[in-house]
């Protein structure tokens, strides 16, 4: 009797002991990390970096101290995760590649929104011989990004890719798709066009703008618009005129003494503007960023083709564009 | 012939109180106005609305251009529950008949930061009745303390 009692209490006190090993087991789940948002002005994400190892799911559980913020993943066609205060948000990336990737906020909320950005660092044997990515136009070149570029020619009207067509079914041989209408400004194609070709200068830019229209990949209207719209539109405004709510305060663009002080962005109804700069130009100055200009860089934010879109959107301001029908 | 004495020193306070409930509850009915299409653009930043009272007469077509110049803010009008949200650089627009008359609260919908639930503003729909029956009220009250002569109740 005393020997059954005892191995009674002894099989208890191994019960007590394997319930929390036990436990253990049971509740092991993958490492869930918190990431909360907050205005840049109260620190941004709470982790500026987040890391990972290849095929291994990072579980992210977020919040917002403040306002609505939202999670999402620059170069990259995955939805975005919005950001509630009092709420948590749960999101699961996986990475298939090692490499570091950038997080960043779509929903603005403040002047510095654009710095809530944080990097994913995902480690494991490196990547297979990756394709060698080609550097933008504008390294190609060597482009001055800063250097002024006001146009000299103006067009007497806006021109019109419709009335270009209408006109004729030719396209001279300058105006097909590649590097060279790329790297040209409309006011540097106009002038090449205008000693070729037996046109008045109307008509002349009338087939610059068809020669543009023809650069985007289809659906590059609505794209650019839509990207414009919700990454540059609280600053640049809605008639592009450089007057959105968070730079209405500052004074207007010196385009003889940029950098020297923080003004407005340019005006792009001033047609002198987007008529001088080069798409190229355009490019790397979404790429690059504007360096202390509060521009941000949006190189590892949007693809190369997002950004040909774009570059080609903010044309849509001087010059009649249309998608290929 | 006279009336008895407490009749002549209710008389006062009788006459008082009728025209001060009356003051609170006679209908107002105000000439009503031609409708005519309002056009508001409200900007929202933290935690105001500019402007924060929208006044309009009953009937009128009514359009708010919300923009928001700091954080994400949203409206949503009390009673009229209408509402939407603006990013900055993304304007909302809201267009609604102001069909119900009276005084009605909008508020954020979005928390904005901590005094979010202070954000409100004011849609003032028809004149503010409230307004002019305290001014009726005190124009009443005035009249009985200046009034220094015994009514002529007291005297038949």
């Amino acid at each position: 009797m005393e020997k059954l009692a005892k191995s009674l209490v002894a099989v208890l006190i191994l019960l007590v002991a394997a319930v929390p090993l036990l436990g253990q087991q049971i509740t092991a789940q993958p490492e869930t990390i918190e990431l909360r948002a907050r205005m840049p002005e109260n620190g941004g994400w709470s982790q500026e970096f987040i890391y990972g190892q290849v095929n291994v799911p990072i579980k992210l559980r977020m919040t917002s101290d403040d306002v609505v913020h939202s999670f999402a993943l620059g170069q990259s066609s995955r939805p975005s995760v919005e950001i509630f205060p009092g709420k948590f948000s749960e999101t699961e990336l996986t990475f298939d590649q090692a490499g570091e990737y950038t997080f960043y906020c779509t929903r603005w909320c403040g002047a510095n929104h654009w710095r809530m950005r944080g990097t994913i660092v995902i480690e494991g044997p490196a990547a297979a011989a990756q394709p060698t990515s080609v550097p933008p136009l504008f390294l190609q070149l060597g482009l001055d990004l800063d250097a002024p570029h006001l146009a000299q020619i103006i067009p007497p009207n806006r021109p019109d890719t419709a009335r270009a067509r209408g006109r004729t079914n030719a396209l001279p041989d300058g105006l097909t798709v590649g590097d060279t209408i790329w790297s040209k400004s409309p006011e540097a194609l106009w002038k090449d066009l205008k000693a070729d070709e037996a046109l008045d200068d109307q008509e002349v830019w009338d087939m610059v703008a068809w020669g543009l229209s023809l650069q985007g990949s289809p659906g590059w209207l609505a794209q650019g618009r839509e990207l414009f719209t919700q990454n540059c539109l609280a600053c640049h405004g809605e008639s592009g005129k450089g007057d959105g709510v968070m730079v209405r305060d500052l004074p207007p663009m010196n385009h003889d003494k940029m950098g020297s002080e923080a003004t407005r962005p340019p005006d792009f109804s001033d047609p002198a503007v987007l008529l001088g700069a080069s798409p190229a130009l355009l490019e790397g100055k979404i790429i690059r960023g504007g360096m202390g200009t509060g521009m941000p860089y949006w190189g590892n934010i949007f693809t190369s083709e997002q950004i040909r879109s774009l570059v080609l959107y903010l044309y849509s301001f001087q010059i009649e564009l249309e998608e290929r029908p | 012939m006279t009336l008895p004495k407490f009749i002549s020193a209710l008389a006062k306070p009788i006459l008082g109180l009728t025209l001060a409930v009356l003051a609170l509850t006679a209908p107002l009915s105000l000439p009503p106005t031609q409708p005519v299409e309002r056009y508001f653009r409200v900007e929202a930043s933290q935690f105001a609305y500019s402007p924060g009272v929208l006044q309009v007469n009953p009937g009128d077509q009514v359009t708010i251009d919300l923009v928001a110049t700091d954080v994400v803010h949203g409206i949503y009008i009390d009673s009229y529950e209408l509402q939407a949200s603006a990013d900055p650089g993304q304007t909302a627009r809201l267009t609604f008949t102001a069909d119900q008359a009276g005084l009605f609260r909008f508020r954020c919908l979005v928390p904005c930061g901590q005094l979010h639930p202070f954000m409100l503003g004011k849609l003032q729909v028809g004149p503010n009745l409230l307004f002019l029956r305290a001014v009726l009220l005190s124009l009443v009250g005035l009249l009985l303390v200046l009034w220094k002569k015994p009514l002529p109740i007291a005297s038949i």
